[in-house]
């Protein structure tokens, strides 16, 4: 397909039509939205927030108060930039009310109290899903260390240095249509070494949903 | 999938893609798991890229926020109480039936006559032609003043007619002999207006 610089959709823009799609409330849209940005939200809290055990459940506040407030979203600045700023306070306000729990031990009880009926997040910390996780990072990383040296270099040049795809072909000396094939082909091959642990992991997870 | 497909998500995620591509994949994307499935574990890649030391790897965050979403909206929203229904449809039946009894004995009032349905029915003037030429019909006329669009017989039209011609002091106004005859309004209106000429 002809591509032509003047019609791309930038990356600010597939962020607002996600918006716009997220606020009639196209779930899928959101969820498109939270992947996209999940990992620099984790780096942010993790910022403040030391026990990595917390980083999660910490990020999952941080996009539900995003949806939450997603009306009051006009663009004046990016997506990512209010979204930054949810994330600092939302880290700092589970820092305070942190430092609250363990000084009254009361609410512990509570919290057991209301583990039964809190269905939806007991899957996440089986046994299983933890190793799952841990096993992730380590297929992630060899996947990432066994790509070719072209296609490691496009990809850690477009996800790293964030330069844009003309920039890549000018680092690296080659035309753009390169470029655009080897970020692709790096990502599939990614992906193709995923599949299998990120299928036996999404069957699990459904397993013990139904338990 | 096909591998064109495929690159095209790829370049979607980084802003390379045209806008009418683009527009169309977002579409496909709503619809079509395997697509999004594609989205996601590309943006896993750009997460284990992009992690840094201290915060863990990030996978598939929005699948379970949005369960979340859906299941604190689904425990806000709670279910009607069995055998309310029942009483909620009486109520509004016995309101609806006072109301409409009100009305009718409201209309009943202003026609005490138990004879003719006709005589009750005074015969409202409702063109300006009317007004000027009277139906065929025993009618006769009545000058009423402007302060007259309180009562409730005179039509939209006529009251629009004394609002607008609120300088003259008496409106002609067309009714039947027996309805004014025997109506206690329309004997009140022809009271004032006979008042009103002597005056």
């Amino acid at each position: 397909m002809k591509q032509d610089n003047n019609t791309k959709m930038s990356e600010k823009t597939l962020d607002a039509e996600l918006v716009e799609q997220a606020k009639k409330g196209h779930m899928p849209a959101f969820e498109m939205l939270v992947n996209r940005y999940q990992q620099r939200v984790a780096n942010v809290i993790a910022k403040l927030v030391k026990d990595r055990s917390e980083i999660e459940d910490v990020a999952q506040e941080v996009f539900i108060k995003v949806f939450r407030a997603l009306p009051r979203f006009r663009g004046d600045s990016s997506f990512y930039t209010w979204v930054y700023r949810i994330a600092i306070n939302t880290a700092k306000n589970h820092l305070v009310a942190k430092s609250r729990r363990i000084q009254n031990t009361q609410v512990e009880y509570e919290e057991a109290e209301s583990f039964s009926t809190n269905e939806a997040h007991r899957n996440l910390d089986t046994p299983d899903a933890v190793y799952a996780r841990g096993e992730l990072e380590q297929v992630m990383s060899k996947a990432i260390s066994q790509l070719p040296e072209d296609l490691k270099t496009a990809i850690i040049l477009r996800e790293v240095d964030g330069l844009s795809y003309e920039e890549i072909a000018e680092e690296m000396a080659c035309p753009i249509g390169t470029v655009r094939s080897r970020i692709f082909r790096a990502r599939d091959a990614i992906d193709q070494a995923l599949r299998p642990l990120l299928d036996k992991e999404h069957n699990n997870q459904e397993h013990v949903r139904s338990i | 999938m096909s591998d064109q497909s495929k690159q095209n998500i790829s370049q979607l995620m980084d802003g390379e893609l045209s806008r009418d591509c683009s527009r169309f994949l977002l579409k496909r994307m709503h619809h079509d798991g395997d697509f999004r499935q594609s989205w996601n574990h590309y943006h896993l890649l750009r997460s284990a890229v992009q992690q840094d030391g201290q915060a863990p790897l990030m996978h598939n965050l929005g699948c379970r926020v949005t369960q979340r979403l859906q299941s604190d909206s689904e425990s806000v929203r709670q279910p009607a109480k069995p055998g309310r229904g029942w009483v909620k449809a009486i109520t509004g039946s016995a309101i609806a039936a006072s109301v409409a009894l009100l009305a009718v004995i409201s209309f009943n009032q202003n026609n005490l006559s138990s004879g003719d349905a006709d005589f009750m029915v005074p015969e409202y003037a409702k063109t300006a032609k009317q007004l000027i030429n009277p139906p065929n019909a025993v009618t006769a006329r009545v000058e009423q003043t402007p302060r007259y669009t309180r009562f409730p017989d005179l039509t939209p039209q006529v009251q629009h007619y004394i609002m607008d011609k609120n300088t003259q002091t008496m409106v002609p106004i067309y009714y039947r002999v027996q309805s004014i005859q025997q109506s206690p309004v329309q004997q009140s209106i022809q009271y004032q207006s006979r008042r009103y000429t002597d005056e």
